[in-house]
């Protein structure tokens, strides 16, 4: 009797353990990527916004079939700061053990995460953020889709030398450009950049004000600026801070010929509600924006129609894009190396992996450089016209021609 | 450049006026109920999405919503004070600092929830308007903003200095035990000051709103310059917290215009240490006669 109830007992603690080995084929398992955005704290909007594209790309393929025969998941970390992305970062590696990581919308996150990841020997495929750092380490498992930020500056610099010093019949040598930029590691790096590009340019820049983006005052900004008298404003700003700008600029009564932000807050729908016709003329470096030529941005209707689907309204800017992009490239990666997440075997699918330009959603191409950046990842100017964000520059890409307008004139 | 030195101390003072009521909320709370509201910039955040949902589903002007924004953040303000402060009024002082820290993540993170990270703002005609004088513009709300705050404080002034109620209010600030002894009933005026400086707070931030935004985080930023301000002006000083104000919104102008907007966080919390080192009581503080405030 009671050998027998052991025998029964054993059967039924062994025979489920059984079942349970057998479903593990390799092929069957999901593939499991770790996803590191900002999704509460200060950083929410753009973050969640970032998350959002990859999250798509990641339906839009697993509805295909997956990559290599499996469905795609992610294990989603918050990272609203950068002792969080480190931490969050080295959890998911040892306690979750991925072998991919992907974010991150901010630079400063991206430097954090991607520093534990590399030194673990982990591919970090970065999608959103731009700080040139984030591929100039010297290590070999960071590959960017998105442009960097030199590309931002020697885009704004490059319209304001050829395209508003024409309209104002200036040579770049009596341009008056100014720059103001927010103090983090986002607008720092660019700034740097920007002046490095001014230089090549022949532009000399007239002034550079660092801000705080938190500051909820910024009137000693435009007064400042009121004081150097520029012709064109280049501006690298957060939300708020492009908001509380313009705001202040009408108010101060800013006359200038052109502001230029650099993607951040004055690529968001919020910034036009938010200043009404006031926004009209403000030009801006970007990721690719939705009104674009389609022609060149394959996929992107698809794309607008799946955000409009999921999440109620169209989508708050051009970050889920950029972030949509990248994640089918690596997604394009991981189904060359079948689906195997080791380092060395996707960085030599990587640097082999190519596409022209104009054949992705955001319209960018894909090579990968040594140092894991996408050289063909490009910037466009886009400008608000009637409280729309359309792409004015360079002609590929363009569905409006560029005007002359004082910006927060009205 | 006279004009620009003009400008910038009107831009200053303008803000100041603002931070001024904000500071007064705190320094309230802080003077009669003796303890530190780390959750008082979260209280004006709930007023500023109030103020918001009332002007965008309601169409209530928000200087008008003044008259809803006001009485709600007085209950909440009450409710606070029963529900969180009032049962740990004997726990050692530690408790309570976690207790309005535990409230102040736990609205960010509600509000968070509740209302997304967006960032909101309302529209109104005067919402960027300004005019000139001389070469000086002033913008409209701005202008309102300081107007009302220095309205509120000059009614806030006479109620504590002619109301009964007032004086009991002051005498409590001054010293609890006394008060007590001569038939005050403290807890109930620990009610009332905890409602009023909500309410005063509340005020400060639909002030605010017609010419910032609001989003679930920012309560933070507001509470720093807060603190900053009643420690400056005195703990537990109206006056001082006025004054402070004031002087807050001028160094943040003039270190803005003239050395750069990056480092004007900074030099108010230099002069904030520099108080602090040479004046540990604030420019306005009672010194020794006043029951003391803070860690006790």
């Amino acid at each position: 009797m009671k050998r027998s109830a052991m025998v029964v007992l054993m059967m039924a603690l062994v025979i489920p353990a059984l079942f349970a080995a057998l479903p593990a084929e390799a092929g069957q398992a999901p593939l499991k990527i770790g996803a590191l955005y900002p999704i509460t704290g200060s950083l929410a909007l753009l973050g969640e916004e970032s998350w959002r594209g990859a999250e798509i790309a990641r339906q839009f393929r697993n509805q295909k079939g997956g990559v290599a025969g499996r469905q795609v998941e992610f294990l989603r970390a918050d990272v609203p700061d950068v002792n969080a992305a480190k931490s969050e970062a080295e959890r998911l590696i040892s306690r979750e053990s991925m072998k991919t990581l992907i974010g991150t919308y901010s630079s400063s996150l991206s430097l954090g995460a991607s520093e534990v990841s590399a030194r673990a020997g982990i591919t970090y495929f970065e999608l959103g953020g731009i700080s040139d750092q984030i591929t100039e380490r010297g290590y070999k498992t960071i590959f960017r889709t998105c442009p960097k930020a030199q590309q931002f500056s020697k885009s704004q610099m490059a319209f304001s030398r050829d395209w508003i010093g024409a309209q104002l019949k200036k040579k770049p040598a009596e341009l008056r450009v100014s720059l103001i930029h927010e103090d983090s590691a986002y607008g720092s790096s660019i700034a740097r950049n920007l002046e490095a590009e001014a230089k090549a340019a022949g532009v000399p820049l007239t002034s550079v004000i660092p801000y705080d983006s938190k500051a909820i005052d910024l009137s000693s900004v435009i007064l400042r600026l009121k004081n150097d008298k520029p012709d064109v404003v280049v501006a690298v700003s957060y939300a708020n801070d492009a908001i509380l700008i313009g705001r202040q600029a009408k108010e101060l009564g800013l006359d200038i010929k052109a502001i230029i932000g650099t993607g951040g807050g004055h690529s968001l729908s919020g910034f036009a509600e938010a200043l009404g016709p006031g926004s009209d003329g403000v030009f801006n470096v970007d990721f690719t924006q939705f009104e674009v030529n389609t022609k060149f941005t394959p996929g992107l209707t698809d794309f607008v129609a799946a955000y409009k689907k999921a999440f109620n309204g169209p989508p708050r800017s051009g970050h889920s894009l950029t972030n949509f992009m990248g994640a089918n490239v690596l997604f394009d990666i991981l189904e060359k190396t079948k689906g195997d997440q080791d380092a060395a075997k996707f960085r030599a699918a990587a640097l082999a992996h190519e596409a022209k330009p104009g054949t992705s959603a955001t319209g960018w191409g894909v090579k990968f450089a040594e140092n894991g950046q996408n050289v063909l990842a490009e910037t466009f100017l886009m400008q608000w016209q009637n409280k729309k964000l359309v792409t004015v520059w360079p002609e590929g890409p363009a569905v409006a021609k560029p005007t002359l307008t004082r910006p927060f004139s009205k | 450049m006279n004009e620009l030195f003009l400008q910038v101390t009107v831009s200053g003072l303008l803000i100041g006026g603002v931070y001024a009521l904000l500071s007064i909320g705190l320094t309230m709370i802080f003077g009669v109920v003796r303890i530190i509201n780390f959750a008082h910039g979260e209280l004006m955040m709930l007023a500023m999405y109030l103020t918001f949902w009332l002007h965008s589903s309601h169409g209530v002007d928000p200087y008008l919503s003044l008259l809803v924004v006001a009485p709600a953040m007085f209950v909440l303000g009450v409710a606070i004070q029963r529900l969180v402060v009032q049962p740990l009024l004997e726990a050692p002082a530690l408790m309570k600092v976690f207790a309005t820290v535990g409230l102040y993540i736990a609205l960010q993170n509600l509000a968070l929830m509740l209302f997304t990270a967006d960032f909101r703002t309302i529209q109104t005609p005067y919402a960027s308007a300004s005019f000139r004088v001389g070469a000086i513009s002033v913008s409209e709300p701005r202008l309102y903003a300081f107007l009302c705050a220095i309205l509120m404080i000059l009614v806030l002034w006479a109620f504590l200095k002619f109301t009964l109620v007032g004086k009991a209010l002051r005498a409590v600030a001054e010293n609890r035990t006394v008060s007590a002894l001569m038939g005050i009933r403290v807890t109930r005026l620990y009610l009332l000051a905890f409602g009023m400086g909500s309410a005063i707070t509340g005020v400060a931030g639909t002030l605010l709103l017609p010419f910032s935004y609001v989003f679930p985080t920012i309560g933070s930023i507001y509470t720093m310059v807060a603190f900053v301000v009643v420690v400056l002006g005195g703990m537990g000083n109206m006056l001082g917290a006025f004054f402070g104000g004031l002087f807050i919104g001028l160094v943040e102008s003039f270190s803005g215009t003239y050395v750069s907007p990056a480092i004007k966080e900074a030099a108010y919390f230099v002069i904030f240490i520099l108080v602090l080192l040479v004046r540990p009581q604030g420019l306005f503080g009672m010194g020794k006669g006043n029951e003391e405030v803070g860690l006790k």
